[in-house]
């Protein structure tokens, strides 16, 4: 028991100290898509950016995407000229886990539109971004810096229909192309947990 | 007949696919209740085995289970009561729930004018299960209560009772304490939680602690605990807290877990969070404690307040003030000797008021949360000018060049004195003395000071006012006897000369305050330079064509106020731009004095480490540039020769810590060492687990050279 606690107090102590921050600039990583092409934060440099951690069998983001509310706020934020990356951290061992074929696949079925999907199953951006749900959403400016870390809205329910929730994404990127400050930068993700590997 | 037995078994696959893995009921404790009468109710949830469900806060992810009542008329539920939970791993997403069962409880008031009839009491319970993967679940349960004229318990009391030895319990009037570590991003800090040793504790030894927080929208207490070893207390913590909007918490609620064995216990808290670190009573048994750091009680930090307050009378920066005072005696001691006690009681007053003064400026900044130091006024460089100027002024005003209502009126002796007068100059004498004694720490004020310093604020003021009397108290004394004016000198033209002598001591003080604004303005400081002489040139016609003269004082006043005006507009806000300086940005590399010096380094916790892991011993000097005492330390008893060449003997580290501009992280470690303010002078033995031999205020070579001795063994 004390080792487990040691261990979560190191973890902690590490998150702390590589923990990304709201107002500093978002980490660069690099992944590989379900396409099997090399993928860089520091590709879109100069672009607003939105990070989604993904996991379709979490009730939460089921719902999302069985409504439409997140294919449309997808849509709506690439016409806008935003960039927007899933991040898939399940790890292979896990229930739902989704191959590069079967992700393919889900892409096309659920008519997502994003400029990739990366395959994280080792959890680094993950653990890089601090990720704890799905979805756990990032905002990040056009200069590289993260202005919103939360969750994808305010009603954190897994039915229902997300377009009668503020959305503190769309919200955020709307306030970043007026050129005015994000005033709701961080919230408390809600989801499931990220099943990364152990 | 295959084909029927592959739709049953789709039908099964997807029945047990969307069931539930938890089974809910409702329970209730009493079969029959009568108005008046709160009962229990026990939604009952069975988890699958892996399943699990989530607590009032999930933690990182999750939802907690929610209970919607449909209850009838004359029926209201009270809030959902949480059995003790369990913390969830992993650690990356750290969730707070239950696995394999749980009761939640709730309170069910039958309010006093019920109508009879059998009472269907309904709930929709909704929650998320997880295992692998997560499952909301939702059910409709109810339980039917006779309505009667007497409580009669149920057949499911006994599980509900035990149920409710499940939560935690109250902690009224327990000696928590709960305050922030210095942060090392701008949303996350450091919490620590401690409960203080007291008699009713009601549980066996505690072998670890852990803390579950309430849920907020507004921060995020992180899931890790930290145990940190502390022998006075039951058991001390650290937490990270996230915020994520408004202020800062100014308490913390949840639960406090308390792990005796197998056993775990809850117990609900809301605790107070303050900004300062307690201090320690008494010495504790953590290893790198300093070897010199005794226990005070109250009354000997009090002596040391006033014997430090009286001695604060010979320091360089007042002692001319004194002389004033006294010519002041004795100017008085031929008028009234009543009127000279009242004038000691009203120079009393002065100086306590301003250190009262310096109490709430000290209460005030702290809140404010920056770490105060003694002599923390001397940072603010527009202080420095204004003081530098008021001190000019005073020494001209002793040479004669003008007359100022300053005390040192000694030869206007002629009647009808207003009163008034002399109260004015009395009150502001105190106040004046206060204002210059405050960066020279005497060594008995050092220790009541950092003592009163990381106190509350009743106890900062306490300090502060002993001081304050220790400072009038010659002056009461002599004017509260006046027999001992007898041995005061009587009135002459030596006065006078005694006077002008004072102006000296008080232009050395003009160097001096002229040499700490050097460290703020730099090179630029020649403005200030300017401004004093244009100052001085101003006072002399004022003192010259205004006071003494007998014609055109009009005109004397107006080029004296013109100078003024001029001199502040030209060299103090143009040239000098006196309300924001720059601060000279730190070199890195060596900080020798001169070419045999010690060889300098910049003193950070980072530079002490990476010393004692290769074995070294160092000699660690907190000074300022504004510390008297640092600088005659410095003079007497550290950079020596047989200091020098001590050091260089034992191969040891000199690191030096500049206060001058107040950084934090000097703060911090002044007051581990219970110290207000420099200087402190800290020597680290070869051997790294050996705590630090802490110097006392006042230093001679031989206290340097037995400690470095001492060091290297």
């Amino acid at each position: 028991m004390k080792k487990t606690l040691t261990l979560l107090a190191a973890m902690a102590l590490a998150a702390s100290t590589f923990a990304i921050e709201v107002g500093k600039t978002a980490p660069d990583f690099s992944g590989t898509d379900i396409n099997g092409k090399t993928v860089k934060l520091s590709d879109y440099k100069g672009k607003i950016i939105v990070i989604e951690s993904y996991n379709s069998d979490c009730p939460f983001c089921h719902n999302q995407y069985a409504t439409g509310a997140m294919q449309e706020l997808q849509k709506d934020l690439a016409a806008k000229g935003v960039v927007w990356l899933i991040v898939d951290s399940v790890n292979t061992k896990n229930f739902s886990y989704r191959t590069p074929e079967q992700a393919r696949k889900e892409f096309a079925d659920e008519k997502i539109t994003a400029t990739a999907w990366i395959d994280d199953n080792s959890g680094t951006i993950g653990h890089l971004y601090d990720m704890k749900t799905t979805p756990h959403m990032f905002v990040i400016a056009a200069d590289g810096t993260l202005v919103y870390d939360g969750a994808i809205d305010n009603r954190p329910q897994p039915f229902g229909d997300p377009r009668t929730a503020k959305n503190y994404v769309s919200t955020a990127v709307d306030e970043l192309i007026a050129g005015k400050p994000v005033a709701v930068s961080q919230t408390k993700p809600y989801g499931c947990a990220v099943h990364y590997a152990n | 007949m295959r084909r029927i037995g592959i739709l049953i078994c789709i039908c099964l696959a997807a029945l047990t696919a969307s069931a539930a893995h938890t089974h809910v009921r409702l329970l209730l404790s009493a079969d029959t209740a009568k108005p008046g009468d709160t009962i229990w109710a026990g939604v009952d949830m069975k988890m699958d085995a892996g399943w699990h469900t989530y607590w009032k806060n999930p933690g990182d992810s999750g939802i907690a289970t929610t209970i919607k009542w449909d209850l009838p008329p004359g029926v209201t539920a009270g809030e959902i009561q949480w059995p003790l939970p369990e913390k969830i791993p992993p650690a990356e997403v750290t969730t707070y729930g239950y696995e394999n069962e749980v009761m939640l409880l709730v309170p069910l008031t039958l309010a006093t004018n019920l109508s009879p009839g059998p009472l269907v009491l309904k709930a929709a319970v909704s929650w998320l299960e997880c295992e692998q993967q997560c499952v909301p679940g939702s059910t409709n349960v109810e339980a039917t209560l006779n309505f009667g004229g007497e409580t009669k318990p149920s057949a499911d009391a006994a599980m509900i009772e035990s149920w409710q030895s499940k939560l935690p319990k109250p902690t009224q009037g327990w000696p928590f304490r709960a305050w922030w570590e210095k942060a090392t991003n701008d949303d996350t800090r450091p919490l620590i939680i401690e409960l203080l040793p007291f008699s009713q504790k009601p549980s066996a030894k505690i072998d670890r602690a852990d803390f579950f927080p309430d849920a907020s929208d507004q921060f995020e207490v992180q899931a890790a605990t930290e145990s940190i070893p502390e022998v006075n207390a039951e058991f001390c913590i650290r937490k990270l807290v996230k915020k994520f909007s408004g202020d800062w918490p100014k308490e913390i609620s949840g639960v406090l877990v308390e792990e005796s064995g197998q056993t775990h216990s809850g117990f609900n808290v809301k605790i107070p969070i303050s900004n300062q670190v307690p201090i320690k009573q008494s010495v504790s048994s953590i290893t790198n404690q300093p070897s010199v750091l005794p226990a005070q009680p109250l009354w000997q930090m009090l002596l040391y307040a006033f014997i430090g307050g009286l001695i604060l009378n010979l320091m360089p920066c007042v002692l001319p003030v004194i002389a004033l005072k006294i010519l002041g005696f004795v100017s008085e001691a031929n008028s009234e000797p009543r009127r000279v006690r009242k004038l000691g009681l009203i120079y009393t007053l002065g100086v306590l008021l301003s250190f009262l003064a310096l109490a709430a400026v000290v209460i005030g900044v702290k809140a404010a949360g920056h770490h105060a130091g003694w002599g923390m006024q001397f940072g603010s460089p527009v202080f420095i000018v204004c003081l530098t100027t008021l001190v000019t002024l005073v020494a001209l005003n002793l040479f004669g060049i003008f007359e100022v209502t300053l005390g040192g009126r000694a030869l206007d002796t002629a009647g009808g004195l207003a009163s008034k007068h002399g109260a004015a100059g009395a009150f502001f004498n105190g106040v004046l003395a206060t204002i210059l004694a405050t960066p020279c720490t005497a060594p008995f004020l050092g220790a009541a000071l950092g003592f009163a310093f990381a106190q509350s604020a009743s106890i900062i003021v306490l300090i502060f006012l002993f001081v304050g009397l220790g400072l009038s108290a010659p002056y009461v004394l002599l004017s509260w006897n006046p027999a001992w004016l007898k041995f005061l000198p009587k009135p002459g033209a030596w006065m006078e000369k005694f006077k002008i002598a004072m102006g000296f001591p008080m232009l050395a003080t003009v160097v001096w305050l002229f040499n700490v604004a050097a460290s703020s303005y730099g090179k630029n400081v020649l403005w200030l330079g300017i401004f004093l002489v244009v100052v001085a040139f101003a006072a002399w016609i004022f003192g010259e064509f205004f006071q003494r003269g007998r014609k055109h004082k009009t005109v004397a006043a107006i080029v004296t106020l013109t100078l003024l005006a001029v001199g502040y507009a030209f060299a103090l806000e143009k040239q000098l731009d006196w309300r924001a300086p720059f601060v000279e940005t730190a070199s890195a590399g060596s900080l020798k004095e001169s070419a045999d010096g010690i060889d300098w380094q910049r003193w950070s916790p980072e530079a002490v480490a990476q010393a004692r892991a290769a074995g070294k011993s160092i000699l660690v000097d907190f000074t300022a540039d504004w510390c008297l005492t640092c600088q005659v330390n410095k003079g007497t008893s550290i950079e020596i020769s047989s200091v020098r060449a001590k050091l260089k003997e034992i191969n040891a580290v000199a690191l030096i810590g500049d206060y001058t501009h107040f950084p934090d992280a000097i703060t911090t470690e002044l007051n581990r060492y219970n110290r207000a303010g420099v200087p402190l002078v800290l020597v680290y033995p070869k051997n790294a687990n050996a705590p630090p031999i802490v110097l006392p205020e006042v230093l001679t070579p031989n206290i340097v050279l037995n400690a470095l001795n001492q060091a290297a063994q």
